[in-house]
């Protein structure tokens, strides 16, 4: 797999080895440090994929984030030191595609650089439907069988496996779901998400101790398991 | 012995008019007969009953008597009364003298009350809403001793607030070191010195020879403290100083939350200070540690075109990098936890979350049999479901270690007694029973590699949930397990 990376941190070392790293892979590289220079590389070059650090000199990460939405459709990963999950949150909630916490090792970046490359493609080509082992979700006639059993949803329950069907693989945060499937003007009460997903695992078979389906993000969100 | 001027002059009054009113009848009588001019008297006697109250006004009026019994009331120039008219005419006079003078003097008191009533009344009213409108307590207070200080009876007024037992000046006069220390002491006790509050005004209590001793009150957030002439002290200031004292009661347990608002902003500042130093410091300590592990993963790529050997010591290094990471990152965790981080507690359900948990370990977890025994209808529990997730990743790392290939690692829970209690046990070797306490240990070195924190970890979180946690041998290993309140039931609609 190759691809354009724009690696956006201000810690020498770190472009260095990453630049290295990733162009041995295959992947054409270009490293900046600042927030400025990021958004001025990210127009011209037009990346894949973005590697952004929070922790910029000229410009706080996640403005970066917000302008980098506004005009480039790259996928965006964060790297950060910080383990918070608010960052993770409030990242994810920008826009951001994955988010991954440093220090990390050149095969699990690697791993999830493929991941959003992968999506990227999947989403282009417009799958009809989805499937994860034996759940397949038609997202032309609306369908959802397990094993080729029909499986009957609410339509909230439904809204809420299509978003996660159309970003298979990808974290949505409860602030998302909210949004797109209850609405622009539905204000935040995760309780609701958890309520309707556990009500789809119960209907899909799909223990929560061993997620086969959904997997649960404690503090963020969900992800529809995708197989690779 | 000293004679108050303002107490004679209105007998001097009664005297000279007694004596001036009886030379006009003189002149009088001398020209025209006027019956019972004697009433004139009456004039008298109404305006220093009205002026100055009874007492000038019955000296007037015996006096009254007496001098036109003398000059008037034939015989002349004797106290002598002829017969029963005179007499009669003389008794009457005295008798309209004496009820004039007294109703004179009732009206007068009745008039002087309600003023000292309506003067008490808007003084209290302007202190009260000058009090409450100042946004600063201090200034209220300080208005409120200058008004007590105003009063003619009292010398010295200040108000002392007693913050954490020890008393300062909030307003009025300055005190020394001896009288904040008995002021602390009547605080704390509830003593009053030399006084008390009654329902009708100040009580005074005289001691003798101790006159200018000052009385200590306690009030909610302190203690009031005045020197008080107390023979000075009529009933309206008496009243008047009880209700600035009530007043003075409020200010200062206004003082007193303020004082302990500021104390809770200044706990919490340093609360985020703590946070922001762990932020930073972790910042510092990760950053390089992020260069390291990037560039050694990087190098022990095949891209990099190291031989075996120089592969294998690469992969060594990072494996170090990664455990002085693991390392730092407990001790930041630690240091977190005890700086008193707050819990984000919510129902959440705990097979949901242990799923989690178990998904993210799964490779680690590959090449061990794991035994899951969580029921389906776990209710809820009340959790910071972040804590809690690394309070069961310890464990599961814990017994990672000591479980041999092949090995099992069983998870479970049950409901006990309004908890969730919860357990993750692993086949493999047992822990020595003087350890099974102090395996909980911050920095417990019975094993070779790990930080040493991950169970103080685990047992510092599971105890800041209200839960408990414990290490005991079974059967076929060690096994440990820790509590969870359960959550309120929550009924959906």
């Amino acid at each position: 797999m190759s691809g354009r990376v724009l690696v956006v941190d201000d810690e020498a070392e770190i472009r260095r080895a990453l630049r290295t790293g990733l162009s041995g892979h295959g992947f054409e590289v270009e490293a900046v440090a600042g927030g400025e220079e990021a958004l001025a590389a990210a127009a011209a070059r037009t990346p894949d994929v973005v590697l952004l650090d929070l922790g910029l000199p000229d410009l706080d990460g996640f403005t970066v984030l917000t302008r980098l939405r506004e005009k480039s459709r790259a996928a965006v990963i964060v790297l950060s030191v910080m383990a918070d999950e608010r960052d993770k949150v409030r990242a994810l909630d920008l826009g951001a595609d994955d988010y991954l916490v440093k220090p990390f090792g050149l095969d699990e970046l690697l791993a999830r650089i493929r991941a959003v490359i992968r999506r990227q493609a999947a989403v282009a080509s417009g799958d009809a439907v989805v499937r994860v082992g034996d759940l397949a979700i038609d997202l032309g006639r609306r369908l959802v069988t397990v094993a080729g059993r029909e499986v009957h949803l609410t339509p909230t329950e439904y809204e809420l496996l299509r978003y996660l069907a159309l970003h298979a693989g990808k974290l949505v945060t409860h602030t998302i779901l909210l949004r797109e499937v209850w609405g622009a003007y539905a204000v935040g009460e995760p309780q609701n998400t958890r309520y309707v997903v556990a009500q789809i695992r119960r209907k899909l078979g799909d223990d929560p101790a061993r997620p086969r389906y959904i997997a649960t993000e404690p503090g963020v969100g969900y992800r529809l398991r995708v197989e690779h | 012995m000293r004679v108050d001027l303002r107490r004679v002059v209105p007998f001097g009054y009664a005297l000279a008019g007694v004596a001036v009113i009886t030379a006009l009848i003189g002149l009088v009588r001398s020209r025209y007969a006027v019956p019972d001019i004697s009433m004139v008297y009456l004039l008298l006697v109404l305006w220093l009953g009205a002026r100055y109250g009874i007492l000038p006004a019955a000296v007037a009026g015996v006096a009254a008597l007496l001098a036109y019994d003398f000059f008037y009331v034939p015989p002349a120039g004797t106290f002598a009364v002829r017969g029963p008219n005179e007499l009669l005419g003389l008794v009457l006079l005295l008798a309209a003298a004496l009820v004039t003078g007294h109703l004179a003097a009732s009206l007068r008191e009745a008039s002087e009350r309600s003023s000292a009533t309506a003067a008490e009344a808007t003084t209290l009213y302007e202190l009260a809403t000058g009090a409450l409108r100042l946004p600063e307590v201090g200034a209220a207070i300080a208005l409120l001793c200058q008004r007590a200080r105003s009063l003619p009876a009292v010398s010295r007024f200040t108000l002392v607030a007693v913050e954490d037992g020890a008393a300062r000046v909030a307003g009025g006069d300055e005190l020394d070191a001896g009288v904040l220390r008995r002021c602390e002491w009547s605080f704390q006790r509830g003593t009053s010195v030399g006084g008390s509050i009654e329902p009708e005004g100040l009580g005074l209590v005289r001691v003798a020879g101790r006159a200018r001793e000052p009385v200590i009150l306690p009030l909610a957030g302190g203690v009031a403290v005045m020197t008080i002439a107390a023979a000075e002290a009529d009933q309206p200031q008496r009243r008047l100083l009880a209700a600035l004292l009530s007043l003075g009661s409020l200010l200062l347990d206004r003082r007193t939350a303020a004082f302990q608002a500021h104390r809770a902003s200044t706990l919490e500042a340093s609360d985020s200070l703590k946070t922001a130093v762990l932020s930073s410091l972790s910042h510092e300590l990760k950053s390089p540690l992020a260069a390291l592990r990037a560039g050694l993963t990087a190098l022990a790529g095949p891209a990099a075109g190291l031989d075996v050997e120089h592969r294998e010591l690469v992969v060594g290094l990072d494996r170090e990098a990664s455990r002085l990471d693991r390392l730092v990152g407990e001790l930041l965790t630690m240091s977190r936890l005890e700086s008193g981080q707050a819990l984000e507690l919510e129902p959440r359900s705990f097979p949901e979350l242990a799923g989690a948990v178990l998904d993210r370990m799964a490779p680690q977890l590959a090449d061990r049999r794991l035994l899951l025994r969580l029921p389906d209808d776990l209710p809820p529990v009340l959790m910071d479901e972040l804590q809690v997730d690394r309070l069961l990743t310890n464990l599961l790392d814990n017994a990672l270690e000591f479980t041999p290939a092949g090995g099992a690692i069983e998870l479970g829970a049950r409901v006990a007694g309004g908890h969730l209690v919860a357990w993750v046990e692993n086949e493999g070797p047992m822990i020595p029973a003087a350890e099974l306490r102090s395996i909980f240990d911050k920095f417990w070195t019975g094993r070779a590699s790990g930080s040493g924190l991950g169970l103080a970890i685990a047992r510092l979180i599971a105890e800041r949930h209200g839960g408990t946690i414990e290490a005991r041998n079974r059967r076929s290993g060690p096994r440990f397990e820790f509590t969870l309140p359960v959550a309120a039931v929550e009924s959906r609609r």
